[in-house]
């Protein structure tokens, strides 16, 4: 059943005029608010993390305590700008993960779904990022630090952004369930497999604890270049279908319906 | 499913390549490591698992004639089957740790492990599915073959996976 609160006024030709016609008239505004979000925060979290930090793909974990006191004085800059840029903008986590749990709220399941997914995904900022960026700037503001404690930052830091997927391997299969639970045809059902590969993938960086070298460590090819693949592909994945989602999406609460062949084809 | 089958293919290829590139690097490890491994194990699983593939597809072809008795027969014949792996599994595991062959041993060990325990959560998964094709055929208000077919492709992938790890595993040299 549809409930689409439109908009009665012609839009505009102009792209300022576009623009403010939207933001004053669309009622999926909220919703195309939250996937900007969710495209700037993922940009952002690549460049800094890769580009600007310099901490993915990770440094050696079997590195002596010299040369990771080099690392950090090679990043002293790089670390805490990049950072301090994570810190403002983790605040756009928050739209994401609401644009996900509202995904499972548009679902024929029950909301548990949507609210578990939101609560469990805001912790993981914590184990997932924050904490991460927390140590390797405290490890870089100061480099005469006692040497001990600039070695375990550098551990921890990189332990808990690797290591610690087991609340994103639950979100993940929340998410998984209540798309192969829908009715309403929200995602497609191979998007919910896909879930599930990923889920796989965040079960096997577990070794990562118990190995300083090989494939198996926290820079090795199973734990971290396969994860970051299928990871990549998921998340380009999702982005794409929530989209999608946005412009099927009626406001009703039955299934969605689906988009024109054309507007599909330059989707 | 078959996007599942797609995959997950890929997914383990890829592991399986980054295990072949490692034992190119430690030609003489994996192999003696692999002496250490009593194929008979791996002979059985692997056995018990193509067993189970055959009656998962009999209760496939059971619901299509319209015989549900007879597919929640064939079907738990392969959920008991799924168990039989899952025992010996534990017991290969108990006896090789028992022997000191841990997943910190070596490299072929860690690999080991590794795959066998990724291949043993997928077939705990599998578990779940079969309940899930059970709760279909129960009733006639449900039995859609069209999940009774997914749940079965799902079993076959995890079959599948297998035969090549014990491949990799137990018999290349």
């Amino acid at each position: 059943m549809s409930a689409i609160t439109g908009a009665g006024s012609a839009r505009p030709g102009g792209l300022l005029e576009r623009i403010a016609w939207h933001w004053r008239h669309d009622p999926k505004l909220e919703l195309w608010l939250a996937l900007a979000a969710m495209v700037l925060f993922y940009n952002l979290y690549g460049i800094v993390f890769f580009l600007v930090a310099n901490a993915q793909p990770p440094p050696d974990p079997a590195w002596e305590l010299p040369r990771v006191q080099q690392w950090f004085n090679d990043n002293h800059y790089g670390l805490p700008i990049g950072f301090g840029i994570i810190f403002i903008v983790t605040f756009l986590t928050a739209a994401c993960n609401a644009l996900i749990a509202y995904s499972m709220r548009r679902m024929s399941v029950s909301p548990a779904f949507a609210y578990a997914y939101f609560i469990i995904y805001s912790f993981s900022a914590i184990p997932g990022m924050l904490l991460t960026c927390i140590a390797l700037v405290v490890g870089a503001m100061r480099p005469d630090r006692d040497p001990e404690l600039i070695l375990w930052l550098y551990d921890l830091a990189f332990m808990a952004f690797d290591g610690t997927m087991g609340v994103f391997l639950v979100g993940t299969t929340i998410w998984m369930v209540a798309i192969l639970l829908d009715k309403n045809r929200v995602f497609p059902k191979w998007f919910a497999y896909l879930n599930l590969c990923n889920a796989m993938t965040e079960v096997v960086v577990a070794p990562a604890w118990l190995f300083t070298d090989g494939v198996f460590a926290w820079d090795g090819a199973i734990t971290w270049w396969i994860d970051m693949i299928v990871f990549v592909v998921y998340t380009g994945c999702f982005i794409t279908l929530l989209r999608q989602m946005i412009l099927r999406e009626d406001f009703g609460s039955g299934p969605l319906p689906e988009l024109p062949a054309a507007q599909a084809a330059t989707s | 499913m078959w996007a599942l089958v797609l995959f997950e293919g890929m997914l383990f290829t890829l592991y399986f390549a980054v295990y072949m590139v490692c034992r190119v690097q430690s030609p003489e490890l994996f192999l003696d490591s692999q002496a250490l491994l009593d194929p008979r194990w791996g002979v059985l699983n692997t056995l018990v698992m193509l067993t189970s593939s055959w009656s998962i597809a009999r209760c496939v072809q059971a619901s299509r004639e319209g015989a549900y008795e007879q597919a929640l027969r064939n079907l738990a014949l392969t959920f008991f089957f799924g168990l039989v792996f899952v025992v010996l599994k534990v017991a290969e595991w108990s006896a090789e740790i028992r022997q000191g062959l841990t997943f910190t041993t070596n490299e072929f060990f860690s690999f080991y492990y590794f795959l066998t325990a990724i291949h043993f959560i997928h077939l705990l998964v599998g578990f779940a599915v079969l309940g899930i094709v059970a709760y279909q055929l129960r009733s006639p208000a449900r039995r859609s073959q069209q999940i009774v077919e997914t749940g079965a492709t799902y079993w076959h992938l995890v079959d599948f996976l297998w035969v090549i790890i014990f491949a990799l595993l137990y018999v290349m040299r």
